[in-house]
């Protein structure tokens, strides 16, 4: 077991010096100034920088806030929705026509709207967030819904379970894998939401931080913007990944 | 229609205030009640895109308290529908169902099903799956479990509490759906083919077991099967269902001694019970 791991750590640690190689070779072979291709010793330099001074800190944990809002309202919206319609096949094919013709329209074209309805502030990032991550968890959650067997909701009935406990003990513990899977895309959604709302118009986020440096063609900045949000996006992607392997463990052997 | 149903409660309950009278005098002490269950002229069918199919065709039988019926008939002649009905999860186009003196209308507590399909919640333990009943009642938890052990070591299942359905042969997930039945105590159980996808040899350790606990727990049963033999061998009484649409068309009462084992099925007087249904099913299947 330990022995794995650390090949794996191995591993990782070699292919991330064949990138930095690879990266530092490219700029010494074709000349690129920094400000186009920055080697990766400036990288560094600059995030050393935002670090010292608190400022990637306040800045990525402004685009958490957002993006952990943003997953929670939508996740909670688009469970309760995909519920309602599970049940409901007449509700379904009354909505479905909007819902998927809402998902034809690119998030990146409603942020602007949202920001003149709801403001610079940290509510019109929530929002963008939350809708980017809608869909997805409410088509898992009406799959994960419809898949619980009928003789096990037959058996609840025997049993005189009431709408709760039907809720609580059948239809949310059965759905959970696929609910999960969707709550998985949703958390790297909900990042790209943040930060297509923080371009539109914000004072903060690395989103923020990304416009600035491309406004100073500051580029080692963008770079550790674009670092910053990738760590975001997999630490919150293995968070759900390791919830859903530690729920559906009962599933394999 | 609304009429009929609370005349048919009130009348319900009527025999059964009169019944624990009787018993109080100690008249019927001894005697198990009489037709726990009774099926009156049930009809029944589904709707098809086409066209009405009739599945059922004026059902009716008794079944005394304590008693084992078992029910045969061909392949998709409506024996599950007619559970179905039996439990209340499903309502008769006309007919009734009355358990007790009091009509079925929905599913109730007092019925213990084991469904055709291994219908086990595969997050949950062995002995959490057995306990579900009792949670759903809300039964204090160390006290369900309890329970749940003792009907695990009933089926012969002990060992096997924190194991997962997945990892269960279909035998042993259809004992543990048996203990799931039994687990609240319910007055009657409803069993649908649930040895049906079991090989033979296993099949009849099932039904020897499970004549073992009917006989610890002396509740009343109901079970379907498409087994002659094994009909014979469990049953204190058998319903020949026909064809779809299916009625009764044969009761067949076998006198045989219990406790009953294997050796029996030799015996004379296990062979002439199954002859007389073998010869019900194949009247109904060439009659039109
Ligand atoms: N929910 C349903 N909707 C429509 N038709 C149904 C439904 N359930 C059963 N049927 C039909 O009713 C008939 C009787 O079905 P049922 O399951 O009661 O038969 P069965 O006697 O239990 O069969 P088997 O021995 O194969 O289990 C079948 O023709 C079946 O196709
Ligand atoms: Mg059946």
């Amino acid at each position: 077991m330990t022995g794995r791991i650390g090949s794996r750590i191995a591993l990782a640690l070699l292919g991330l010096t064949i990138f930095l190689a690879l990266w530092q070779g490219i700029i010494w072979l074709r000349g690129y100034p920094a400000f186009i291709l920055p080697p990766p010793a400036a990288v560094m330099a600059r995030l050393w920088e935002l670090v010292a001074d608190g400022s990637l800190w306040f800045h990525a944990g402004a685009t958490l806030q957002e993006v952990l809002a943003g997953l929670g309202l939508g996740a909670l919206a688009a469970t309760l929705l995909g519920y309602g319609l599970a049940h409901s096949p007449v509700a379904e094919r009354l909505l479905a026509p909007y819902i998927v013709a809402s998902q034809s329209v690119p998030v990146v074209a409603v942020a602007p709207l949202l920001v003149i309805w709801f403001g610079t502030g940290l509510l019109s990032k929530v929002l963008v967030s939350a809708l980017i991550v809608f869909f997805p968890i409410l088509v898992n959650t009406i799959v994960g819904v419809r898949s619980v067997g009928r003789n096990l909701r037959d058996l609840m009935r025997a049993l005189e379970a009431t709408r709760w406990q039907v809720v609580w003990l059948l239809e949310l513990p059965a759905a959970l894998p696929v609910l999960l899977g969707g709550l998985k895309v949703g958390a790297t959604l909900a990042v790209i939401g943040a930060v297509v709302g923080e371009f539109v118009a914000s004072d903060r986020g690395l989103g923020y931080l990304l416009k600035q440096g491309q406004q100073l063609y500051d580029t080692p900045l963008v770079f550790v913007g674009i670092g910053a949000l990738v760590v975001m996006a997999q630490s919150l992607y293995g968070t759900v990944a390791l919830l859903e392997r530690g729920v559906v463990r009962w599933r394999e052997t | 229609m609304p009429q009929d149903a609370s005349d048919a409660a009130r009348v319900g309950k009527d025999v059964h205030c009169h019944r624990r009278r009787e018993s109080e005098n100690g008249v019927s002490m001894a005697k198990p009640d009489r037709s726990l269950l009774r099926v009156e002229r049930l009809e029944m069918g589904y709707r098809r895109p086409d066209r009405w199919l009739p599945v059922l065709d004026g059902v009716s039988f008794e079944v005394e308290g304590g008693e084992f019926v078992c029910l045969v008939g061909p392949s998709g002649c409506g024996k599950t529908t007619l559970l179905r009905l039996v439990a209340g999860l499903e309502r008769p186009t006309s007919g009734r169902v009355l358990l007790d003196g009091v009509e079925v209308d929905r599913p109730s507590r007092s019925v213990g099903i084991v469904f055709q399909e291994p219908t086990l919640m595969g997050w949950r333990t062995v002995e959490a799956n057995v306990a579900l009943p009792l949670e759903v009642n809300r039964t204090p938890r160390g006290k369900a479990l309890r329970r749940a052990r003792a009907l695990l070591e009933l089926v012969g299942l002990s060992g096997f509490e924190e194991t997962y359905p997945a990892q269960l042969s279909g035998g042993m997930a259809q004992r543990v759906a048996l203990a799931r039945a039994l687990v609240h105590d319910p007055r009657v159980l409803l069993l649908d083919e649930p040895f049906g996808a079991l090989d033979a040899l296993t099949r009849e350790r099932m039904a020897l077991e499970l004549l073992r606990i009917w006989r610890a727990r002396r509740k009343t049963v109901v079970m379907v099967t498409h087994s002659v033999p094994e009909a014979v061998f469990l049953a204190d009484r058998v319903l020949v269902l026909g064809p779809r649409p299916a009625s009764v068309v044969a009761q067949v009462e076998v006198d045989l001694p219990r406790p009953r084992t294997a050796e029996v099925m030799g015996t004379v007087s296990f062979a002439a019970p199954a002859r007389q249904i073998r010869e019900a099913l194949n009247r109904a299947a060439s009659s039109p």
